[in-house]
């Protein structure tokens, strides 16, 4: 019991370029312009899209999960009691035609040089499963809940946690 | 007051009220209309029930004497005046909220185009008509503010059904109907603080500062603020910083002189570009949809039995009055918008259906007659005759803006 103590904390103070997922190549990328069949092209495959401003610089502009895409999938039923401006992005009547207007612009993200207990937290409070792993503005990986919980559940069977650290 | 039979009434009244709102909110969403009609006539009915029924009078049956509570004086008191006000702030709050400047982006120059004719035009007319009808020019330049304020629900319901949304009218009748309600909260602070042209200087540098000031402050301070909110490991915390911070901005900008609302609506625009906007909307949503919004239109509608009776001898004239003004405030947006979008390059009939989408008036409008009352710009019986003005303006710009909008897509 001790033992699994000392292992969490020092989980924990890991940093997230010890444990992210550093093949960019790998990662579902997609840029802002692009059509938006191409995005559910990806999403039949993937939960989640990180969308960049081009494929050569890899700027974080977006992401786009599975959820953003039901609102656009789905019929848009307009209330007739809101007020402001609406949310008129819809597959059905054309207004949703590009991954930039899909993705959500408020990125929730994480700095590889952060200790792992402050990305658990942040996905804990945003209630995310994946965080981009961002250095000034270019993204550099990705940490998800499902590597983290493989890392942790490796470590507990006395594997080293940094084994597989290059993918 | 506490635990006092008015208190005990004011609740009774509050729960009426809100359960008359959203069953004839509901009704007038079945029919396809807007639910905002219905609340408002939920309002002029409660209000009537005030007059004709429970006014305090005591009535004997048999031998029984029944006294009846006064309906009006509830309406009217200051504690429902105070939770209709706080639904004004939270209707200005929730559209900063959901105010997204990014997307306006495709069509900026033709909204802007649109929202400039739409704004000069009716805003001439209303001013026009006031001073035609012997309204003083204060209470002129209320009226054409009144027909300022695009109203975009109905209009983009409609586009929806016709399939056109996403087309350059679609996204233009959006991005005007935005900077319309921009231009027209700004001009409400300006009308209320003008007394002279110096006065309109001052009022005008300190709109300019208070949205400068206030604006970028709030932006590159605002996630720091609201970090503290979530150290609170409290139920709801963060939810709680958020209406402080708009509450406090509709004190600050009351405080420098120039109207709550637009504190209200700035701290709605820089909350909104929080990493949690959307988690914060919904949670705001819920108390002002559910609670101080549908107060305030039942509010403004049962305000039409305040005051003094019109003399029957001047209801032709009134209603004369409410004729031009709500033909005047068609025509301005069809010929004022029109006029934008044709300037900024669109055909002759996108102009014309772009004029005609912006026909629509609701929340800003009862908003802005409400604070000019509030105000004291409108007194005694005038105040009736243009709440009855702005609530039939309301109902029927809603009711013949899909028929229009319909008539100007037919073979397209």
């Amino acid at each position: 019991m001790i033992k699994e103590n000392k292992l969490i904390k020092d989980f924990y103070e890991l940093k997230v370029n010890q444990l992210m997922d550093k093949r960019v190549w790998d990662l579902p990328l997609i840029e802002e312009n692009e059509d938006i069949h191409h995005v559910l092209s990806i999403l039949g495959a993937r939960n989640h899209i990180w969308v960049i401003k081009n494929k050569n610089n890899k700027e974080l502009v977006g992401v786009i999960t599975e959820h953003d895409v039901l609102t656009i999938l789905a019929p848009k039923h307009f209330p007739s009691y809101v007020f402001g401006m609406p949310d008129i992005r819809s597959i059905q009547h054309g207004t949703a035609n590009s991954a930039g207007d899909v993705m959500a612009k408020k990125i929730i993200m994480c700095d590889p040089d952060e200790k792992i207990i402050d990305a658990l937290m942040r996905m804990v409070k945003f209630k995310l499963r994946r965080l981009p792993v961002v250095k000034d503005k270019i993204i550099v990986g990705e940490l998800t809940l499902h590597q983290l919980i493989r890392k942790y559940y490796s470590a507990t069977q006395y594997h080293p946690i940094l084994e597989d650290e290059e993918g | 007051m506490i635990y006092t039979e008015e208190f005990f009434n004011i609740l009774i009244l509050i729960a009426v009220a809100l359960i008359f709102a959203r069953v004839l909110g509901f009704l007038f969403h079945k029919l396809k209309q807007p639910a905002v009609i219905g609340e408002i006539i939920a309002g002029i009915f409660l209000g009537g029930l005030g007059v004709f029924v429970f006014s305090g009078r005591n009535f004997t049956i048999l031998s029984y004497s029944i006294s009846t509570i006064n309906l009006n004086d509830l309406l009217q008191s200051q504690e429902f005046y105070l939770l209709a006000q706080i639904g004004i702030l939270f209707l200005l709050f929730i559209s900063g909220l959901e105010t997204s400047f990014s997307s306006l982006k495709k069509t900026e120059k033709a909204s802007l185009y649109v929202a400039i004719g739409g704004v000069i035009l009716p805003l001439f007319f209303g001013l026009l008509s006031g001073l035609l009808f012997n309204f003083s020019l204060a209470e002129s330049i209320v009226i054409g503010l009144i027909l300022i304020a695009t109203s975009v629900g109905v209009t983009v319901r409609t586009l929806m059904d016709l399939n056109v949304l996403n087309t350059d009218v679609g996204s233009t009748i959006l991005g005007g109907a935005v900077f319309d309600d921009i231009m027209g909260i700004v001009l409400l602070a300006f009308a209320m603080g003008i007394g002279s042209l110096i006065d309109a200087v001052w009022i005008g540098l300190k709109i300019g500062i208070f949205f400068l000031v206030f604006l970028y402050i709030g932006i590159k301070v605002i996630d720091k603020v609201l970090l503290l909110g979530e150290k609170l490991i409290l139920p709801k915390a963060f939810l709680s910083l958020t209406l402080a911070i708009f509450l406090l901005y509709s004190f600050f900008a009351y405080e420098v002189g120039i109207a709550g609302i637009i504190g209200a609506f700035v701290a709605g625009i820089i909350i909104g570009q929080n990493a949690r906007s959307k988690d914060i909307s919904e949670d705001v949503k819920v108390i002002g949809y559910g609670f101080f919004i549908p107060i305030f239109f039942v509010y403004v509608g049962s305000s039409i039995w305040n005051n003094e009776n019109i003399e029957i001898s001047s209801l032709s004239n009134v209603f004369l009055f409410i004729f031009l003004v709500i033909f005047l405030g068609i025509i301005g947006k069809i010929i004022g918008c029109g006029i934008g979008a044709r300037l900024s390059g669109m055909t002759n009939r996108e102009s014309l259906q772009i004029g005609v989408g912006m026909i629509p008036r609701m929340e800003l409008a009862l908003i802005i007659v409400t604070a000019a009352i509030s105000h004291k710009i409108f007194t005694g019986q005038v105040v009736q005759t243009i709440l009855l003005t702005t609530i039939i303006l309301t109902i029927v710009t809603s009711l013949i803006s899909p028929l229009l909008i319909k008539a100007t897509f037919k073979n397209n």
